[in-house]
């Protein structure tokens, strides 16, 4: 093939192993075929990629596996359409398509030396974790970690062992909540805004950081803002329809930004400057 | 050794023959009462008159182009295994574009910031475009809806191509603006054009004038913000749009495109092919969201793009040609420049 | 007249505006040959009215998306079958409706107006009480009748006066045209061989861009959102700009027209490629003419025959024994 490199070719790469995280969300761990790509491979959290299933076309997704455990590279993709459905019947061994690292990273280095607090629900943890991730590893850069974290119910749940761990770690606070009572569970329940209201987290020296449904999106955002929080301090990822990834196509766009290459990690300031549809 | 040429009416034949010899020369054509551009050949109906319906882009920037195929095949060395092998080519042959309007061409270089210089490189569109000479017919007559001088283009604009044309009563005037279009001075029929040159430079002129502007200029600094955020404003402005891709598909400057895959039994390809932000599903996403859900919102995104976002990123330049062709050939006459006005007269 | 027409079109719609949240209608365009749809919410806005020649448009297709607004819409007789069209498939509220009908003496084809002034900057078109068309250029004057510069829908029209309606600005106008002149141009297309006539389609067809104006400026065609030439479920076609593709597309948006199709022609008007897709749509509906005795948007009691099944059809000998 030609020298110059080609951004729409997708780089083969092999699924090792499927994790299924809730009924319609699952984990999927791919190792690029190329060793020296692999090896080669860096990434910042909170970049994504383009998972292409031969025939069917490509969906974005973060690399939730963080830089800092570079053996494979995790998507966790929920069950919605055309090309995730096509994801869920993929058996570990067959050959996939990646196009990586696409788009901006959360602004970790910024983050340094003050609190974080993650807020997260059902899938939304899934870009959330591999910036945890990374933060636990190298946690004496930032102060204290606190996860609030919800979904609907205990089955809906992402990355229950993770959860497990955190629970009992000493390096986060972790604070799981469920939308209703439910058999089993004895934690809290309610909705993640909700909780946050109730935990009412301090906005001193804080990054606050969302990822989860748009309708949690939304109240979350609107009960940071009553606690204080800054809009500079407020990040969220956002999604769009994306084709190209690399800022060509021209349909993620908000204002002159696009998600694909601009985002999908935005600060508060930056959606409301934008001032466009989402 | 001359700096202009003159090729005369009866020896343009000649010189597209010459130029096919090593290129894929594309002219207008009138078909019916339709003018497209198609592959050079002497029996077509080589049209000039007026400019195509639609621009020659796809020479570039095909509507539909298979950006790569795979195929599954067993491992020699392993048959129970079965693995992807993806292919794809760039070897396009040269092209010539002939007879293309100054506002066709602008949309390259609308193109080349954001497909070869700020993303990518896009190694498609790039190849093509490397290996593309454009020669450029000045315009005699502005055509109903044109308003390229009100955007700082003009019917004679030089940008973008190798050589400017401008037609006079016995042949064309030749200027070359490129190495390229230089080259073509040496052409067989091409004869010395410096005593032809004021007879086209007062061409141009008087074409500069004829055309109409909206307004005399437009800065996206001026546009009125508050203005193009309001709802109210869309639905006066755009209700009778019916949301089809008339504007985009023959928009020199517009330049979206989407992915399809397809597979039969055990071979596929990725298709690129033209896609427009009026169509619903442009944004649609799976959940069943879409941020732009009505075609207010699509619209509003079409003039923003264009006078707004793009020059916001690349440094002024609005990513319209004034062509006209979008007020032409829309089924209800949905005129972008009067939308513009109006976003520039004051609060 | 036709100024007079305007004047009195003003008045009905002062009068109809109090009563819906829009009226849709005409105004001038961008140039001297173009009018344009006119939406009007508000009384001020009436004075742009305008009625004539021009006004070419179907105003109809946006009653479906409209369905649950009340809106008075200003229709021709061709525009009129489109609304018992939709009368007859359920797809607008009666109730919701002010037809303003305007009988109608012919509208102009841009495309003949424009060839017939050499594709000169127009600067003005007259429009006079004889029938007469007067366009004006940089280079002089041309005068011809409007019969020769309409389209070829209105030299077959059969309605000029709308069939619907709920105020009608002046005088019914019958229609001087013979019936079997509708399908003439269908029947001399057919006699030449099918050789020809595939060669034919596939020069209209490869000009095609595959742009949806034809599709989105049909009023029948209300599934534009969802259609076939992008569905990925189920999936009729690709997206490659091949003949095969966009001949797949023009035959099921034809075929899904059959027996709904009034001919408004807007989708040839539209076709920004000169590509005569209304052909196709009326050679179907001649077939549905000869198979089912029925013509699309004419009367209101009728339905449409693809909605309907009868075990028996009278002109299809399924069962011969």
């Amino acid at each position: 093939m030609e020298q110059s490199f080609n951004p729409y070719l997708p780089e083969l790469a092999t699924v090792i192993k499927i994790t299924e995280e809730t009924p319609n969300i699952k984990s999927y761990r791919v190792v690029f075929d190329d060793p020296e790509k692999m090896k080669t491979f860096s990434f910042e959290p909170g970049q994504v990629g383009q998972l292409y299933v031969f025939g069917v076309g490509e969906a974005t997704f973060v690399i939730n596996s963080p830089p800092t455990r570079m053996e494979y590279l995790q998507f966790s993709v929920m069950k919605a359409g055309e090309v995730t459905s096509a994801i869920h019947d993929l058996h570990e061994g067959d050959q996939v398509g990646v196009r990586a690292p696409l788009g901006n990273c959360f602004p970790y280095n910024e983050m340094k030396g003050k609190n974080i607090l993650f807020i997260g629900g059902g899938i939304g943890l899934a870009p959330l974790r591999t910036l945890i991730l990374y933060m636990l590893d190298n946690r004496k850069d930032y102060n204290d970690i606190t996860i609030i974290y919800g979904a609907r119910t205990p089955v809906d749940l992402c990355y229950k062992d993770e959860l497990s761990e955190w629970e009992s770690s000493p390096d986060v606070n972790l604070i799981l909540t469920v939308d209703n009572e439910y058999p089993g569970w004895d934690k809290r329940t309610g909705f993640v805004p909700t909780v946050l209201n109730e935990v009412a987290p301090s906005p001193d020296n804080t990054i606050a950081i969302t990822c989860g449904p748009p309708i949690m999106i939304k109240f979350v955002l609107q009960n940071l803002a009553k606690l204080n929080f800054k809009d500079e301090d407020i990040i969220t990822t956002l999604e769009a329809r994306m084709k190209c990834g690399i800022g060509i196509c021209g349909r993620c766009n908000i204002g002159s930004k696009y998600i694909c290459k601009d985002g999908p990690v935005f600060s508060l300031t930056q959606i409301k400057e934008s001032g466009a549809d989402i | 050794m001359a700096e202009t040429g003159f090729l005369p009416k009866d020896k343009i034949n000649g010189f597209l023959e010459a130029l096919g010899k090593d290129s894929l020369v594309y002219m207008p054509v009138l078909e019916g009462d339709t003018i497209i551009f198609r592959p050079f050949s002497p029996e077509k109906n080589l049209c000039l008159d007026r400019p195509a319906n639609s621009p020659p882009k796809s020479v570039i920037f095909p509507q539909s182009d298979v950006l790569f195929s795979y195929r599954y095949e067993k491992e020699t060395d392993d048959p129970k295994k079965v693995s992807v092998k993806i292919e794809s080519h760039t070897d396009y042959p040269k092209a010539v574009i002939f007879g293309c309007r100054p506002c066709d061409v602008m949309g390259f270089t609308v193109y080349d910031r954001v497909y070869i210089e700020a993303n990518g490189p896009d190694t498609y569109y790039k190849e093509r475009r490397d290996k593309t000479a454009i020669i450029t017919l000045s315009c005699p007559v502005p055509s109903a809806g044109c308003f390229c001088t009100a955007l700082g283009g003009g019917p004679a604009n030089r940008e973008g191509s190798d050589v400017l044309m401008t037609g006079l009563e016995k042949g064309f005037f030749f200027e070359p603006v490129s190495e390229k279009g230089k080259a073509m001075l040496s052409a067989p029929g091409m004869e010395d054009g410096a005593r032809y040159m004021q007879e086209a430079q007062n061409k141009q002129q008087d074409a500069y004038n004829a055309v109409k502007k909206p307004f005399p200029s437009v800065s996206h600094t001026e546009l009125s913000r508050k203005r193009f955020d309001l709802n109210e404003f869309w639905q006066q402005a755009v209700s009778k749009c019916v949301s089809c891709g008339a504007c985009t598909f023959l928009c020199p400057t517009c330049y979206c495109f989407n992915f399809t895959d397809e597979q039969t039994l055990e071979s596929g390809e990725r298709i690129r092919s033209w896609d427009a932000c009026m169509f619903y599903h442009f944004t649609l996403e799976t959940s069943g969201h879409n941020p732009r859900p009505t075609r207010f919102e699509r619209y509003r995104n079409r003039v923003g793009h264009k006078f707004l976002f793009y020059p916001e990123k690349y440094n002024g330049v609005i990513a319209c040609s004034g062509c006209g062709r979008c007020i032409r050939y829309c089924p209800v006459s949905v005129d972008i420049s009067e939308i513009v006005s109006q976003l520039r007269s004051p609060e | 007249m036709y100024k007079v027409k305007a004047d009195k079109l003003k008045e009905v719609v002062t009068n109809v505006l109090n009563d819906v949240d829009l009226v849709i209608g005409y105004k001038q365009g961008f140039d001297a040959v173009h009018a344009t749809p006119h939406f009007i919410t508000s009384a001020d806005q009436i004075d742009g009215l305008v009625w004539n020649p021009l006004c070419v448009h179907n105003l109809t297709t946006y009653l479906p998306a409209l369905k649950m607004k009340k809106i008075g819409v200003i229709v021709k007789g061709c525009d009129s079958r489109t609304i018992v069209q939709f009368i007859q498939e359920g797809l607008v509220t009666r109730e919701n409706l002010v037809i303003i009908g305007i009988p109608c003496t012919g509208v102009i084809s841009v495309n003949k107006v424009l060839k017939e002034t050499s594709r000169e900057l127009l600067e003005e078109i007259v429009f006079d009480d004889s029938g007469n068309v007067t366009a004006v250029t940089g280079k002089g004057r041309k005068t011809l009748p409007l019969a020769e510069l309409s389209p070829d829908k209105c030299r077959t029209c059969q309605y000029p006066t709308p069939l619907v309606y709920d105020h009608l600005v002046g005088d019914p106008v019958k229609s001087d045209k013979v019936p079997e002149g509708v399908y003439a141009d269908i029947k001399e297309f057919e006699g030449k061989t099918l050789e020809e006539r595939m060669k034919y389609w596939e020069q209209e067809f490869d000009r095609c861009i595959r742009c949806y104006a034809c599709r989105n400026a049909c009023p029948m065609c209300i599934c534009q959102d969802n259609c076939i030439a992008e569905s990925r479920d189920p999936h009729w076609m690709t997206q490659k700009m091949t003949l095969t593709e966009k001949f797949m597309f023009h035959m099921i948006h034809a075929l899904h027209l059959a027996g709904r199709c009034v001919e408004c022609g807007e989708c040839e008007r539209v076709c920004p490629m000169g590509i005569p897709v209304n052909k196709l749509k009326k050679k179907i509906n001649q077939e549905m003419k000869e198979l089912f005795d029925y013509e699309p948007g004419v009367s209101l009691d009728d339905k449409p025959p693809m909605f309907m099944f009868n075990v028996d059809e009278l002109k299809i000998k399924e069962h011969k024994i």
